[in-house]
């Protein structure tokens, strides 16, 4: 149940019926001290998101329990939000300061458990784009939620990406673009895959602020995520359907 | 109704006044590929040179036979003469400003430079304009580009710095908003003496980025008082989805708002109440580049049918659009005159 009153608020703004489950149960499951941490997190205190999670940790709680149900349950709102204008990129980027702040804390002990990521990605934002803010929620949530990502920064080149992808082998290339000048290069990007005959072995995803699904079908792209929640739902389909692909 | 200049015909339609014909003008760029080929002046040296500047920014009235010429392709010039570390990239890729690596951190550190209006990549605009003005005469109406403290903010703050320091200390941000508007009309005077009849100011404070309470609350004033203060039609250039911050953008008393396809015509001109002309908005990446002169058209029909005083694409174009596309939006607009004819 939810025991705190400001985080029963902030969920009023969850109005879709499957994400009202979703998020709701995973919330109604945890202790009020992990739903201080999501609240914090969702008012962008990164103060208190940084003396929380520190006190749990002492307090014997796991990193993954406060990842999971204190940090990642308050980004799903924060998420749900800024999707449907109900806030903007300054209150997500406080919001993503306070997840890094606990973040410091959790990434050692996660890190040195050993657990299996749920695939590898490969993140950049295109050549001649210079905006990496989409791109950076992107790789926080998709780290969050388990996968290794690769960043490449940003005004990344189709041949970038092509030796990223020698190098380190990713299930996925998440390619970003904030630029309606820029977003052809997404494209140039896919077909120099296609080129070098890398096409049919990673799954290639495409999103930031002017990018639609019609953009993303065009260029050829496997999959388009909205947002950055939407875009760790679809990394996780991708991934999915590569195994079945390959298998 | 008479026969009118482009010059006549672009400011009656910034003024909200009877035209001959809609006109068609980019108030952001038109620069091409196939452009920089066709009179060799390619990127990056077209932003440069000035003589290459002008003969690029020229193929706007010699090739489309668009209603205006706009010869600041990008919106990084001033930028690059305060110091910015810039990328300035090759033909095919816009030259950009490198915000990861941002000059200033606060308002204390906003300084001008005195011999900004000297300084190379200021000067090759405004020399352009006179080289222009001289070539295309009195006729046809040249519009400047001079940005907006909101967009010079990303390129010297960095857009997540600055987006952060709206929500730490939004006194902060206001003060340098404030001093960073000088350069905005140091810029836009020396283009206007030069002899541009309008100027497009660029203030990137996005409906992807920013609440349209942002707007209210850090730019509607300071449009309000460019407004004023500018000797010629200024068209305010808000990329993204921006329809529910036109009603203040209309509110300030600038001529034009050049929009996004992500609003529609019809809502745009809802939003505006008349009390604004609207500048817009045929979808780049999906229309321009990616399809065919009848979907170009498509899209011109709508913007006229909703009332939208200038035809453009909806921002500075990408630089591999093909040539028949731009030339289908002066096209469009000739069949729609004909189709409405017909039809009364």
């Amino acid at each position: 149940m939810f025991e705190h009153e400001g985080l029963l608020k902030e969920f009023q703004w969850v109005t879709k019926e499957s994400e009202k489950k979703h998020i709701g149960e995973s919330i109604a499951k945890t202790s009020l001290a992990m739903q201080e941490i999501s609240f914090a997190l969702i008012q962008g205190d990164n103060e208190s998101v940084d003396k929380l999670t520190k006190e749990n940790l002492e307090n014997g709680i796991s990193a993954n329990e406060i990842l999971d149900n204190g940090l990642l349950n308050g980004m799903s709102i924060v998420g749900v939000k800024f999707r449907d204008n109900i806030i903007f990129v300054p209150e997500v980027l406080i919001s993503a300061r306070a997840m890094k702040a606990g973040m410091v804390h959790l990434e050692p002990i996660l890190s040195a458990s050993g657990i299996e990521p749920l695939g590898t990605v490969l993140m950049g934002t295109v050549k001649g784009d210079l905006h990496d803010i989409g791109k950076n929620l992107c790789i926080m949530m998709l780290r969050g939620a388990g996968f290794t990502v690769h960043d490449l920064g940003v005004d990344t080149s189709p041949e970038a990406f092509e030796d990223a992808f020698g190098e380190h082998g990713p299930d996925i290339i998440g390619m970003s673009a904030l630029l309606t000048t820029t977003m052809p290069n997404m494209g140039r990007t896919i077909q120099h895959f296609e080129d070098v005959g890398l096409r049919e072995e990673v799954r290639l995803m495409v999103g930031g602020a002017p990018v639609t699904q019609e953009f993303a079908d065009e260029m050829g792209a496997d999959a388009y995520g909205e947002s950055a929640v939407d875009a760790v739902d679809k990394a996780k389909e991708q991934v999915a359907l590569l195994k079945d692909l390959k298998s | 109704m008479n026969k009118m200049t482009k010059k006549q015909r672009v400011l009656a339609a910034l003024n909200r006044q009877p035209v001959d014909r809609p006109p068609v003008a980019n108030p952001t760029s038109v620069a091409t590929v196939e452009m920089m080929d066709l009179v060799d002046a390619p990127f990056p040296e077209a932003c440069r040179s000035a003589e290459l500047n002008a003969r690029l920014a020229g193929t706007e009235i010699t090739e489309f036979d668009f209603d205006a010429i706009a010869p600041y392709f990008s919106i990084i010039q001033e930028s690059s003469a305060i110091g910015c570390e810039m990328q300035w990239e090759q033909k095919d890729n816009w030259p950009t400003v490198r915000m990861s690596n941002p000059i200033w951190k606060n308002a204390s550190d906003v300084k001008i430079p005195s011999n900004f209006l000297d300084h190379p990549d200021v000067k090759v605009i405004t020399d352009s304009i006179r080289i222009l003005r001289n070539e295309f005469g009195n006729d046809v109406p040249i519009i400047g580009k001079t940005m907006g403290p909101w967009t010079l903010a990303y390129h010297v703050f960095g857009v997540e710095a600055f987006l952060l320091g709206t929500i730490d200390n939004p006194e902060e941000t206001m003060d340098s908003l404030n001093k960073l508007l000088e350069i905005t009309y140091l810029f836009g005077e020396a283009q206007i003496d030069a002899g541009a009849d309008v100027l497009t100011v660029p203030d990137h404070a996005t409906g992807d980025l920013v609440s349209a309470q942002y707007y209210q609350n850090f730019l509607q004033d300071i449009h309000t008082e460019m407004a004023e203060k500018f000797s010629v039609p200024i068209i305010l250039h808000i990329c993204g989805r921006t329809v529910d911050r036109m009603p203040f953008i209309a509110d300030t008393g600038l001529n034009a708002f050049h929009f996004d396809s992500k609003n529609s015509p019809q809502e745009a001109m809802d939003a505006v109440n008349n009390k604004i002309a609207l500048v817009g908005n045929i979808n780049n990446p999906e229309t321009l580049y990616s399809k065919d002169v009848d979907d170009v058209k498509k899209e011109v029909f709508d913007c006229l049918n909703a009332g939208v005083q200038i035809i453009a694409p909806e921002c500075a174009i990408p630089l591999k659009t093909k040539s028949e596309n731009l030339i289908a939006i002066t096209e469009g607009i000739t069949d729609w005159l004909a189709e409405n004819e017909k039809k009364n």
